[in-house]
């Protein structure tokens, strides 16, 4: 079903008129697109489909790049932004342009990932952010794109019928680029952006005072991988603006949360608390990735951390699932201390003592900020989750009726694979590496892992409309859907998934009758 | 992946469900594997729908599902198998024991569901701690079958879902099973009938304790 990844279509047409159109580029936030480069290489590749693009049509993704970033870069001074700002380009070839950037994007990907490879990417791909068509005023524009998107390497026919382990994601490398280094096209243009982009960051953390709706609008787009720990521990709340208040605050937290060990963590084989504590205890070692948590130190950490959290909060207590939100906390904290890119590979046992200490701590109260925010999906029933894969359903059935009633024909009920996005935060379903730079905008985002987070599930299954609809199986699908071939995923597939949710929320939120019937 | 833990590998059940699945003679059974948690159900599940031991099994969040078509007595069955989540929090706070699980089956499912008892991680020889002797003598009392189960090995891996299904199949020939009839928990899996009926659950069977 997948087998022809380059005709995938990325974008799903959306049918909701918007009003007004696009008439200027005032900047990108990407460098300006070389239409001459990209079309040769798109006449040196047959597969890519000819048909023209029609007038009226524009890429979504181009509205909610300059939606999500473009109002935010407002006003900086980024050198491609106001490059671009420069020109002004007329609709269609705005959408000429961002087509071929799709298109280009898919096939790249295609090069990078022969069909069958499976194995995770250890680099970063080139950024695949198409130039950004910032409408001033943010009108939407009637959005549709022919693009197609990344073609997964394995696709679902080619698996038999239980293909989780292919699909898993989390058995990709976990190569934490942070935001894309590019190799190939304009790179030297992108690690320029990144670099400066990673110098925005220093200006704002620097202080004295981190301003904290800045680092928001500069977060959303992804965070540059050194500045990350820092940075989530600023937008989780965890640390304060006020740099001279970090040191002490961090201490603090950290006495805190060793006094909670100290106090609680021998009442585990209490009878009370034992039930509770055995089940971290066998689920961690069937965590991912395997060689991080299976080495003793990291298991005990995740067991204190997770055992402290379930009696700390016994209104849900510990629900499986919960164990994976620890992880990108985790992970990112401890690669402040490990140089290895590769953290499926890297030996904390290097770590010194104090700064494992820390790291524990940090990852504690992260996770628990988070929790905070969505505590409902683990209290008894997970009324949470019950009614998110209900506003999932809902909010599908408007932008995609299509694909919703196909599900529904087929008897395949949402709960049959969206309990798993929600109760893992999709950490199920796409590659750990895609988790972190999906956090980065989650935390990025008022409500990030409780809204927002539905419309990034509801770009999610869209993205995929093309092979749903093309199962006609109630058992192909099911089994397509709980194992989605994102393997390969890297940050830009996680940017287009994330543009596509903030579309999908600037059109449906605030707009309480699209949940209703 | 826990595979050591002697609590865990204690027991595994699962319990079949069925539906008739076209009108000429081909069959869809539902399974449903249910049981506690790190007992080896996602693992029996793959050793049978993959013939291997899944190495870096994940614990199961709600429901997974898998399906393989197999030959029974010259019938073709599509197993449809549902996979659950061994966390009693998924389900329901009161399940401590087998005899639980098996009243929920037969409550929830129907009180024909065909069930097989396995008793996985067979494997685990030295960590036994029920006996063969004590599993089969409860498999007896609650109308269970039983098998002791690898799904490390494959040892009986196969033959605990092939069991059920002949299971069925020959309830279905003695007329003790009647997919046709309402309330049955059997229905036509033929896509127009389907409309017109509301699904139904059906016969269950199913599996396991430990052997371990």
């Amino acid at each position: 079903m997948a087998s022809d990844g380059a005709r995938k279509q990325f974008w799903k047409r959306s049918n909701s008129k918007v009003p007004g159109s696009i008439q200027h580029v005032y900047g990108a936030q990407h460098p300006p697109f070389d239409p001459l480069l990209h079309g040769t290489l798109l006449k040196a590749t047959p597969k890519v489909p000819t048909t023209p693009v029609k007038a009226k049509r524009v890429s979504t993704f181009q509205e909610f790049e300059s939606n999500t970033s473009d109002a935010w870069d407002a006003g900086e001074d980024d050198d491609e932004l106001l490059a671009m700002a420069a020109e002004s380009l007329n609709t269609a070839v705005v959408m000429e342009t961002a087509n071929r950037v799709l298109r280009n994007h898919s096939q790249r990907q295609g090069c990078h990932k022969p069909p069958g490879a499976l194995g995770p990417e250890q680099k970063p791909k080139p950024s695949v952010e198409p130039p950004s068509v910032p409408s001033g005023d943010l009108r939407l524009v009637k959005s549709v794109s022919e693009s197609r998107a990344s073609c997964p390497a394995g696709s679902a026919s080619d698996a038999g019928p239980l293909q989780r382990s292919q699909s898993l994601p989390h058995s990709a490398t976990v190569a934490l680029g942070g935001v894309p280094e590019s190799s190939t096209l304009s790179s030297s243009a992108l690690s320029e952006r990144e670099a400066s982009r990673l110098d925005k960051f220093k200006q704002l953390l620097a202080g004295p005072n981190t301003d904290l709706e800045e680092l928001r609008k500069l977060s959303w787009s992804g965070i540059p991988k050194p500045v990350r720990a820092i940075t989530w521990k600023l937008l989780s709340g965890y640390l304060p603006a006020n740099v001279d208040r970090r040191p002490a605050t961090l201490q603090r937290k950290q006495k805190e949360y060793f006094a909670f060990i100290d106090h609680y963590y021998d009442s585990r084989t209490d009878e009370v608390h034992q039930d509770t504590y055995r089940q971290i205890h066998i689920d961690i070692p069937r965590m991912s990735p395997e060689a991080l948590i299976l080495q003793p130190k990291v298991t005990e950490i995740f067991e204190r951390i997770l055992f402290i959290w379930a009696i700390r909060h016994p209104a849900s207590g510990y629900v499986q699932g919960i164990n994976d939100l620890v992880t990108p906390f985790f992970v990112v904290f401890i690669c402040e201390y490990i140089d290895d890119e590769d953290v499926d590979t890297a030996d904390v046992s290097c770590v010194p003592a104090d700064a494992l200490r820390n790291v524990e701590a940090d990852t504690y109260w992260c996770m628990s900020r988070l929790l905070d925010g969505i505590q409902d999906n683990y209290t008894f029933a997970q009324p949470g989750i019950q009614m998110k894969v209900k506003i999932l359903e809902e909010l599908v059935s408007r932008i995609d009726g299509q694909v919703h009633r196909h599900l529904d024909q087929h008897e395949v009920r949402y709960l049959q694979f969206a309990f798993r996005w929600m109760n893992n935060l999709l950490m199920r379903e796409v590659p750990l590496r895609c988790t972190i730079r999906l956090w980065d905008t989650y935390q990025s985002e008022p409500e990030g892992f409780a809204h927002f987070h539905l419309y990034v599930c509801a770009a999610f299954l869209v993205r995929w409309r093309k092979e749903i609809l093309e199962e006609r199986d109630f058992q192909e699908l099911l089994l397509f859907l709980q194992n989605l071939p994102t393997a390969h995923w890297g940050d830009g597939d996680v940017s287009l998934l994330l543009a596509e949710a903030y579309r999908l929320k600037f059109v449906f939120a605030d707009a309480p009758s699209h949940y209703k019937k | 992946m826990g595979w050591g833990d002697a609590e865990g590998m204690l027991w595994t059940r699962g319990l079949l469900w069925e539906r008739v699945w076209n009108a000429v003679g081909n069959f869809l059974f539902k399974f449903l594997v249910i049981g506690s948690a790190g007992t080896g159900k996602s693992c029996l599940l793959h050793q049978f729908i993959e013939n291997k031991f899944k190495q870096d099994s994940n614990h199961t969040i709600g429901v997974e599902f898998g399906s393989r078509v197999v030959n029974v007595g010259g019938k073709t069955v599509k197993l449809q198998i549902w996979d659950t989540a061994g966390q009693e929090r998924f389900r329901r706070e009161t399940y401590n024991s087998l005899a639980a699980w098996l009243t929920d089956a037969r409550t929830l499912a129907s009180p024909n569901i065909v069930v097989i008892l396995c008793g996985n991680k067979k494997d685990l020889d030295l960590e036994r701690e029920v006996t063969f002797l004590e599993a089969s003598r409860f498999a007896q009392e609650n109308e269970l079958m039983f098998l002791e189960t690898s799904a490390l090995t494959g040892e009986n891996v196969e033959e605990a879902f092939l069991k059920c299904a002949r299971t069925i199949l020959n309830k279905i020939d003695s007329g003790e099973l009647d997919p046709e009839r309402m309330g049955s928990g059997i229905q036509y899996g033929d896509a127009s009938l389907r409309q017109l009926r509301q699904p139904r659950s059906a016969q269950a069977v199913a599996p396991q304790p430990c052997g371990c």
